[in-house]
């Protein structure tokens, strides 16, 4: 309660301040060391002083003492797995494995399969279009072997691997056909959704160049070549400087050796090359092709020299035989920028600069043929997309290019006229057709849902509300959201 | 003259009185009167009559056999003969401990299965897997479930026989255009498309659009309140289980009576799902009330569980079990691959879940006099 202010008040505050001051001033204050009533002697307290120990200091109250706890706690016994743990490498291949076939799904009666007598006419290619085609054992072990299925493709759900005969496969088909007899290039830069199926489509192009007896050469993942994972050196003698990745190139050369056995068996060495080893004249173009891959310091020349045997003219008649060559590389959008490999002076180098981008670039964009025909086909990546502002341009460019003359409420897209277009980008892309993957038509959609009912994953009718439904719901089409909503047990 | 003052009994009318005794403690008294011994068997007294109210156990459930025998009646079969009782040998199948104890001559009849008759008085026969499972297929199935082969054979063929029938019905409709009887009109004004079937299909609803055991499990597997990521997590479950070479039963863990045959799973992994959570889910929870055994010890009471609460427990021990397992992949989904496996080591009898269960219900039984002492209590 606070003091009342009033006359008692005053008194006590007076009292107070005249009692302090008495007491500071007055003489009769006891001094401190007449305050005990006895004392010891000097002499024996200093005595006991020097001879004492030091006085232990006092352990105050609440201070803590060492090694003791305070709080309660039980140590849990840690618990020590026995279990073997996974080996390096084996997690990753795990997460990567590539299963193809699912024992429990239904075997799909009926379902023919993809062969090369299809292909020898366009007649017979037109009847397949929107049907479901299995794939051949050879053809599977030879995608396999160019790494043409991806984990993510929903292949370990079925049976047996099939692809949907869709419109822009048959399309392709054509095309290849085309360009085998009229010996010319097939290039396109595949774009579209994501799961809009373009790896599929890439995958059913590769197919389809196996069956008709085609050499492939893949480039499965573009960013396993620029994202500084693989060794790189200089082209000695190059200028500006070229860079070769030998040990990529050495896998590169397994890969063709492997996938086109059959048909590289069939070729021999033809013309005399600058080797760093003797190799024998007559030796076929698949041991040639795996002698180089065995050392990764002769990869790159082997390579060279292999890509020349290759587009040699094709003589009439009994001479030498050369088949169309194809060269497929998915996730484009890696290798149109800047690689994260370093120059001497610590500059990016640019993709392009290196040997096997290089080589494909000028495949693609035509300034190099291919005399015996062929395909230069590359694809998207949608779900692993990197920014590239002069790619998205350029495709948006070409496509209106190829639609034809604009009509008057279009405009050209343009180029922003304050950023600096990359040259080496521009130019591979100067003559590329581009094609676009749309979602899949209703029947189409219908007779990959007949499939999915057949194959027992989808458990339900297959009627035109059903696929309606999923089709719309996939975004007008898109196989991957289609067969998300349809077979994938999303509830 | 006054009259005198009686001296002794003046003070009796005095107003002062000593404070009457309080009933101490009335519930005692009653609790006195309750336990008051009354025998029923005291050849004195005549026995109470019963008023017509029907006591706790008064009205018990027929036995199995009696079950299966009405169940039998009505639906026209053959039940088994209430006349001749069960037979000790059909009681004692399943158990072999008791088996051992049999008399001799039980024993060998046991071997040579003379005792067997050629029905059985077990219900399991009639009871299936899953009670909601049977009835949610059966309804799913309406739409249509049929064997996948004629699915699309089926699809064509009817859209062929229904475009028929429109033609020829409307042929009908213009050969006897006029004399076409008045139908009775719907009031459909204010409907596009008309009124939609009734009972609406499940699934019809947008929150009950799930299968009930799925939406409980992705519940369940909510980290983080990341709902869409649990569903993610299911997928992969289902898809996991689809995938996976089919189970082999374990004779030492059935299966629900009735469950499929361990072919059928994987092309149905709810249905897998469904068969594992609830072979493994716990009837009896044991209820530990503190300090109600005596002597500060408690009493544990077994208590049953509902349906959604058996599932939960199974499903919680099955996620236990399986964040225990060893992680062999990596990336997303490593969880959900795991929580698989432990779902196919159930159906396989070989996950520790089991040991679970059995312990909670040995507890149970030995628990079970419990229920009946609280009765005594009240």
């Amino acid at each position: 309660m606070p003091p009342l202010p009033g006359p008692r008040w005053a008194l006590r505050t007076s009292l107070d301040a005249f009692h302090s001051q008495w007491l500071l001033n007055s003489s009769l204050a006891v001094p401190a060391a007449q305050k005990s009533a006895f004392s010891t002697t000097s002499l024996l307290s200093a005595r006991a002083a020097a001879t004492a120990p030091p006085p232990k200091p006092r352990r105050q109250e609440n201070t803590p003492v060492k090694g003791v706890r305070k709080t309660y706690s039980v140590k849990k016994a840690r618990k020590v797995s026995t279990a073997k743990p996974p080996g390096p490498g084996e997690r990753k291949a795990m997460r990567k494995r590539i299963i193809l076939s699912n024992t429990n799904a239904l075997e799909v009666q009926g379902l023919k399969k993809l062969e090369k007598e299809m292909f020898a006419g366009g007649k017979e290619l037109k009847e397949l279009s929107g049907k479901m085609m299995g794939l051949e054992d050879n053809t599977i072990d030879q995608l396999k072997a160019v790494q043409a299925f991806q984990p993510r493709q929903g292949w370990k759900m079925f049976r047996w691997p099939s692809v949907l005969m869709r419109k822009e496969a048959v399309d392709v088909g054509h095309a290849l056909q085309n360009a085998e007899n009229n010996k010319t290039s097939f290039r396109r830069v595949l774009v579209g959704d994501k799961h809009s199926g373009k790896s599929v489509l890439m995958l059913q192009a590769q197919a389809m160049a196996f069956l008709k007896g085609w050499v492939v050469i893949p480039i499965p993942d573009a960013q396993e070549l620029t994202v500084a994972h693989t060794a790189y050196a200089p082209l000695p003698e190059s200028d500006p400087p070229i860079y070769v990745q030998k040990n990529y190139t050495a896998e590169l050369l397994t890969k063709i050796s492997n996938a086109n056995q059959a048909i590289l068996s069939t070729m021999v060495l033809s013309q005399q090359h600058k080797l760093p080893i003797p190799v024998q004249n007559n030796i076929s173009l698949d041991r040639f092709a795996s002698l180089g891959a065995r050392d990764p310091e002769l990869a790159y020349p082997f390579f060279i020299a292999l890509w020349k045997e290759l587009t040699m003219p094709s003589q009439e008649g009994d001479g030498m035989q050369r088949r169309p060559v194809m060269l497929a590389l998915d996730n484009l959008q890696h290798v149109m920028r800047p690689s994260e490999y370093l120059d001497p002076d610590l500059n990016k180098i640019h993709a392009h600069d290196l040997a096997l981008v290089k080589h494909f670039m000028d495949h693609l964009c035509g300034s190099k043929p291919l005399p015996n025909g062929g395909a230069v086909l590359a694809a998207l990546s949608e779900s692993n997309r990197l920014k590239t502002k002069e790619l998205d341009y350029l495709i948006k460019r070409n496509e209106a290019l190829a639609a034809g003359p604009l009509m008057p409420e279009q405009t050209m897209p343009l180029w922003s006229p304050f950023a600096k277009m990359d040259e080496k980008i521009e130019a591979s892309m100067a003559d590329v057709e581009i094609l676009r993957l749309k979602g899949l038509s209703r029947e189409e959609a219908r007779s990959i849902m007949e499939y999915w009912a057949l194959s027992g994953l989808l458990r339900q009718k297959v009627t035109e509300a059903f696929v309606g439904e999923k089709w719309t719901l996939a975004g007008g089409g898109n196989l991957g959201e289609m067969e998300k909503a349809a077979v994938g047990m999303r509830v | 003259m006054p009259p005198r003052i009686p001296f002794l009994s003046a003070p009796r009318a005095l107003s002062v009185r000593s404070r009457p005794i309080a009933p101490a403690n009335q519930c005692l008294l009653l609790a006195r009167r309750q336990t008051q011994c009354r025998n029923y068997s005291d050849p004195k007294k005549d026995l109470p009559k019963a008023d017509g109210l029907k006591g706790p156990n008064t009205e018990t459930l027929p036995s199995i056999s009696e079950e299966a025998a009405s169940m039998a009646s009505t639906a026209g079969t053959e039940g088994p003969d209430l006349e001749q009782g069960t037979p000790v040998e059909e009681v004692v199948q399943n158990d072999k401990e008791a088996i051992d104890k049999l008399p001799q001559v039980m024993k060998d009849d046991v071997k040579n299965k003379n005792g067997t008759r050629s029905y059985s008085t077990f219900a399991s026969s009639g009871r299936q897997y899953s009670t909601s499972a049977i009835q949610r297929q059966e309804i799913t199935k309406q739409p249509g479930t049929l064997a996948q082969n004629d699915i699309i054979a089926m699809t064509r063929q009817q859209e062929a026989e229904e475009a028929r029938l429109i033609e020829e019905y409307s042929l009908d409709r213009e050969l006897a255009n006029m004399a076409e009887p008045e139908a009775v009109v719907e009031d459909l004004s204010g409907l596009k498309f008309g009124m939609p079937k009734m009972p609406l299909p499940p699934g019809s609803h947008y929150k009950d659009r799930y299968d009930p055991l799925v939406d409980q499990l992705v519940g369940l597997m909510i980290q983080d309140g990341k709902k869409s990521i649990a569903q993610q997590n299911v997928a992969i479950i289902l898809n996991h289980l689809r995938t996976a070479p089919p189970p082999t039963y374990s004779p030492i863990r059935p299966m629900l009576p009735g469950a499929p045959p361990p072919s059928h799973l994987p092309l149905n992994p709810v249905l897998y799902l469904t068969v594992a959570i609830d072979s493994v889910a716990p009837l009896l929870r044991i209820k530990a009330i503190r300090g109600a055994a005596g002597g500060g010890m408690a009493l544990q009471l077994p208590s049953p569980l509902g349906l959604r609460q058996r599932r939960r427990t199974a499903i919680t021990w099955i996620l236990d079990q399986a964040s225990k397992r060893q992680n062999r992949g990596s990336g997303k989904g490593t969880f959900a691959h795991r929580v698989a496996d432990e779902l196919i080591a159930v159906v396989e009898g070989k996950s520790s879940v089991w040991e679970r269960r059995g312990a909670i219900h040995k507890l149970a039984v030995s628990a079970r006099a419990n229920i009946l002492d609280v009765r005594k209590r009240r």
